[in-house]
């Protein structure tokens, strides 16, 4: 549970709110970040952050206000003062033209199973000298420079209001680590991604190796530019996740399928959106990802499948649009939901799905995604690490930079195979607040007739 | 200064001396007193987001043999443990150290910064701020128009910098941003957008008095409905070349992405590589490089109304005036004082003479890195909008960004924009929607042909440039006048 000093002042502002008859939600987040981060082969940032931060809400009827606060929490004055100006703020606002929903903690969760102290406390000495490893054993190989990132530490998310007595509790660890080697003359770039719940889930060898596997090809290649026509692609995990949380996005968030601004908008649950090969769930007890046990309005989560088999099951919902819509919400109230795409039956692993592949681009990563037009699902993005050429089911030579402009229904109707192994993969934002979150995705998804809409001469 | 202040700065003071003394070279901080947010948004007229916001604190950085360290804390009652938190990261960066990092001769600096604001938007009562934002939603409220949304977002900081080198600045933030925009399917079920962002000229002051000023805001409410409503049932832009003119809407963001990220020194020497990205930019390039035609001036420069002006950057430095690229040439990058030392070593000369004055951080939690600050296109002499299109045979104009894909090293664009009007011959004729453009970023900007003159110029906000790990979100501007390009790819094949 939240270290007592903090947990009583919020307690004693939740009972001065009652007194003052407001109805008032306290969320309090606290994070521990360190971050190293890599340029030019060496430690370029060494960074450490503690943060606290206390949101407080008050409704009244159909009017609401709000007021953050990020400073040392040490004082009853402290929360009786962000109390007071929420509650002015209300007392300003406009009154909605739908009854919004009040947040109430349906049960009570005191859940630290995600703490790792091991993680939370990992040192910048131990991140360095891991990457030294990497950089001193691979660099040598070749004219090689390295950069990249390593983001690790705890949150604890506690929220509680005025409308029962129950208490929300969580206190996790995560990390993400990010390394990327870039041929100094050439210009392709490699990337070795991991993700983290515990201290010591990977090592320097693993990364070593990882660097190894993809060098040949790209040693003993010239770049390749293919054509810009429809071709058979196979995506990598970052590929795949970037594709999850379009195809969430595009069609599965509440508001956007409410005002008919998602790909899924035409549709009713029952309805087919996808072929049987896409099953796609928010489930917080899947082993990959951080699983939020409640979101910020105190409902509980549990898995939901929004698409099973291909079918719309349902869309999401979180409070705000569900009073308007006069929906359920879902326990959407996040910044991090647990999605969740589920395995094929291909073999597992990347150099089984080359094979079977056989010919095509290998695309696992596509940057500066974008989804220009959500009615349509249409996206748009490029290659960038760790795009190969797949020639007879072997990486023959590096991709030169390509763009992928296709809609998500069109790719997903494409779908030849899917991986059978799923991995975890970090997408947490570190804008803001440390907010951990991962994906549960097939390592590998192979699409025909994806749409190839421009080639470049450089990687 | 306060009395706690005083005892902060005195603080802190102690410690930067204590830095140097264990063995650091150099060590700054930088005390937010005050970081104030408050966003107010009407969403089909219900208030949706009505919230304030406030962070203090204190973020640290210390050089120590080459290395950085950073470390940060809301807790002002542990400032010496943040500054010695601070060196051991730097100490334990030494152990895979690279290119010795070196803040050059030392410059200390004395000052303060106020931006021009005539009335503190904090000043004003919450019920002024929805009722001005109440009376532009009822203009853009019509039955054709699906969704509508209006905002208000003011930032208001009060930061104290200090350095080893004796550096103090006394800085205010102040900035106000407002947008609208209406909404609509289209008979193909295609939302379709029409907005606007707070804009201005340069000139003028940044407090309440902007947004409340309708020829800067609200009284462009009605314009983007009627040209909401002549986007719905438009044909979509049929791809083709033809010639480009960028309003200064959609030219922000071809400037933003192609120039100001392009031109990032941290990008160019490879620190931000695994994240945002590269540059096709080399140092070396610097007055070599034609990046664009003759016509193409583009300078880091100082406007009075705009979040990229701030006195002093997040260094001490006073802010300076410099052109990026003149007559189409690469002469500059942004940089700060921290990779000088490194790019004139990789370029074999003094390629950069001094500080971009680029180093800025979006919280007192977040590390300066090298930023774009008001990144602007000078003014041109091909006179107005329609001496331009009166010269265009066969183009397009466009407007206000809805997608953008950039490949990694800034070297090639894909963007999509709210609507197009074809120009043919001289004359605007029609409406075309989904509009989109790509090209190559040298091809492209060496394409410019036609550059507006003063007249058609504008200082574009951006409040949400994203870059950095741990990700930061700042405040530019970008002054942009009507641009021209020939003979670039449009429109969509399949």
């Amino acid at each position: 549970m939240l270290e007592k000093r903090i947990r009583d002042l919020l307690l004693d502002a939740r009972a001065k709110a009652r007194k003052q008859k407001l109805d008032a939600e306290f969320n309090f987040h606290r994070e521990r970040s360190s971050l190293i981060r890599l340029g030019n082969s060496s430690v370029a940032l060494s960074t450490f952050e503690e943060l606290s931060r206390l949101d407080v809400t008050v409704q009244q009827g159909r009017k609401s206000g709000a007021y953050s606060l990020t400073s040392d929490i040490t004082s009853s004055a402290q929360l009786d003062e962000a109390l007071a100006i929420a509650a002015n703020n209300c007392r300003a606002a406009l009154e909605k033209d739908y009854d919004p929903i009040f947040g109430a903690v349906e049960e009570s969760v005191d859940d630290s199973t995600g703490f790792d102290p091991a993680l939370e406390t990992l040192s910048p000495v131990a991140k360095t000298e891991l990457c030294k490893r990497v950089v001193d054993t691979v660099k040598p190989m070749g004219k090689y420079d390295f950069s990249g990132s390593w983001s690790s530490g705890s949150t604890e998310m506690y929220y509680i209001s005025t409308a029962n007595d129950n208490e929300a509790f969580r206190r996790l660890t995560d990390g993400r680590f990010t390394m990327v080697l870039k041929e100094q003359e050439k210009k392709w770039e490699l990337q070795v991604e991991r993700t983290q719940k515990r201290a010591g889930e990977f090592s320097a060898d693993d990364v070593i190796a990882g660097f190894k596997g993809m060098l040949p090809v790209y040693e003993r290649n010239p770049g390749f530019k293919t054509h810009t026509n429809r071709q058979r692609v196979m995506f990598g995990p970052e590929a795949v996740s970037e594709l999850l949380g379009l195809t969430v996005w595009g069609a599965f968030i509440g508001r956007m399928w409410e005002e008919k601004r998602a790909f899924s908008s035409h549709l009713k649950p029952g309805d087919r959106l996808f072929p049987e090969a896409i099953t796609i769930a928010d489930d917080p007890t899947n082993p990959n990802v951080y699983g939020m046990p409640f979101d910020f309005k105190g409902h509980r989560r549990h898995p939901r499948v929004i698409c099973d088999k291909g079918i719309l099951k349902s869309v999401l919902y979180d409070s705000a649009t569900a009073a308007r819509y006069k929906r359920q919400p879902t326990a959407s109230d996040l910044g991090n939901d647990d999605f969740c795409l589920a395995p094929g039956t291909a073999p597992a692993g990347i150099d089984a799905g080359r094979k079977l592949a056989k010919d095509a681009l290998y695309i696992p990563h596509l940057h500066y995604i974008h989804m220009p037009d959500p009615t349509k699902g249409m996206f748009t993005g490029s290659s960038r690490f760790n795009a190969r050429l797949i020639k007879d089911g072997e990486f023959t030579a590096p991709l030169l930079s390509s763009r992928v402009t296709d809609t998500i229904p069109s790719v997903f109707s494409g779908i030849a195979a899917i991986s059978s192994r799923t991995i975890p993969w970090n997408v947490s934002s570190t804008y803001d607040r440390r907010s951990p979150t991962a994906m549960s995705i097939p390592e590998y998804i192979i699409c025909d007739n994806v749409r190839i809409s421009d080639v470049a001469d450089s990687f | 200064m306060s009395h706690e202040l005083d005892r902060l700065a005195a603080t802190v003071k102690t410690e930067l001396k204590r830095m140097l003394d264990a063995g650091a070279s150099f060590a700054d901080a930088r005390l937010y007193d005050e970081d104030r947010s408050e966003r107010l948004t009407l969403y089909d007229g219900n208030l949706e987001t009505n919230y304030d916001a406030n962070e203090r604190g204190i973020g640290i950085r210390t050089l120590y043999k080459g290395a950085w360290g950073f470390a940060a804390t809301a807790d002002l009652a542990s400032i010496p443990a943040c500054f010695d938190k601070a060196l051991a990261n730097a100490k334990a960066a030494t152990l895979l150290p690279g290119f010795p990092k070196d803040m050059g001769p030392a410059q200390p600096a004395k000052g303060r910064y106020r931006p021009p604001v005539r009335q503190d938007p904090f000043e004003v009562p919450t019920p002024e701020k929805l009722a001005l934002l109440s009376g532009i939603d009822v203009k853009l409220k019509d039955n054709a128009v699906a969704h509508r949304y209006v905002t208000a977002h003011f930032q208001r900081r009060r930061i104290f910098y200090w350095n080893s080198e004796g550096t103090e600045v006394d800085r205010w933030q102040l900035n106000t941003f407002g947008s609208m925009a209406v909404m609509a399917p289209d008979p193909q079920g295609r939302t379709q957008r029409r907005s606007m962002e707070l804009f201005c000229s340069g000139d003028g002051t940044r407090g309440w008095e902007w947004i409340a000023d309708p020829n800067a805001f609200g009284g462009h409410a009605e314009r983007i409905r009627k040209e909401l409503a002549e986007i719905v049932p438009a044909e979509t832009l049929p791809p083709a070349k033809r010639d480009v003119i960028l309003l200064p809407g959609q030219g922000y963001l071809q400037t933003h992405e192609t120039i100001g990220h392009a031109l990032e020194l941290d990008r160019i020497l490879g620190y931000e590589l695994s994240f945002a990205g590269g540059s096709h930019v080399r140092v070396e390039h610097i007055g070599k490089l034609r990046y664009g035609s003759d016509k193409l001036n583009a300078r880091a420069g100082i406007v009075p109304n705009s979040p990229g002006t701030f006195g002093f950057d997040d260094e001490g430095t006073p802010q300076r005036d410099y052109y990026l690229i003149k007559n189409g040439i690469l002469v500059n990058v942004l940089s700060s004082r921290t990779d000088l030392a490194e790019a004139n070593a990789k370029a074999g000369r003094v390629a950069i003479k001094e500080s971009g004055t680029a180093a800025r951080a979006c919280a007192f939690y977040r590390t300066p890195i090298d930023r774009m600050t008001n990144i602007n296109i000078d003014p041109g002499s091909d006179g107005t909008l329609d001496d331009i299109i009166a010269a265009t045979e066969n183009g397009v104009i466009l407007d206000v960004p809805v997608s953008w894909s950039i490949g990694s090293n800034r070297e090639h664009f894909h963007f999509g924009t709210e609507i197009a009007w074809e120009v043919k011959n001289g004359k605007k004729t029609k409406v075309y929607k989904n509009p989109t453009y790509h090209g190559h970023t040298l091809e492209f900007w060496n394409s410019l042909d036609k550059v507006g003159s003063k007249a058609t110029w504008c200082l574009e906000q951006v409040p949400n440039c994203g870059k950095g790990e741990p990700n930061q979100i700042m405040e530019l501007g970008h002054g942009i006048p009507v641009m021209r390009f020939r003979n670039v790819d449009t429109g969509e094949k399949e």
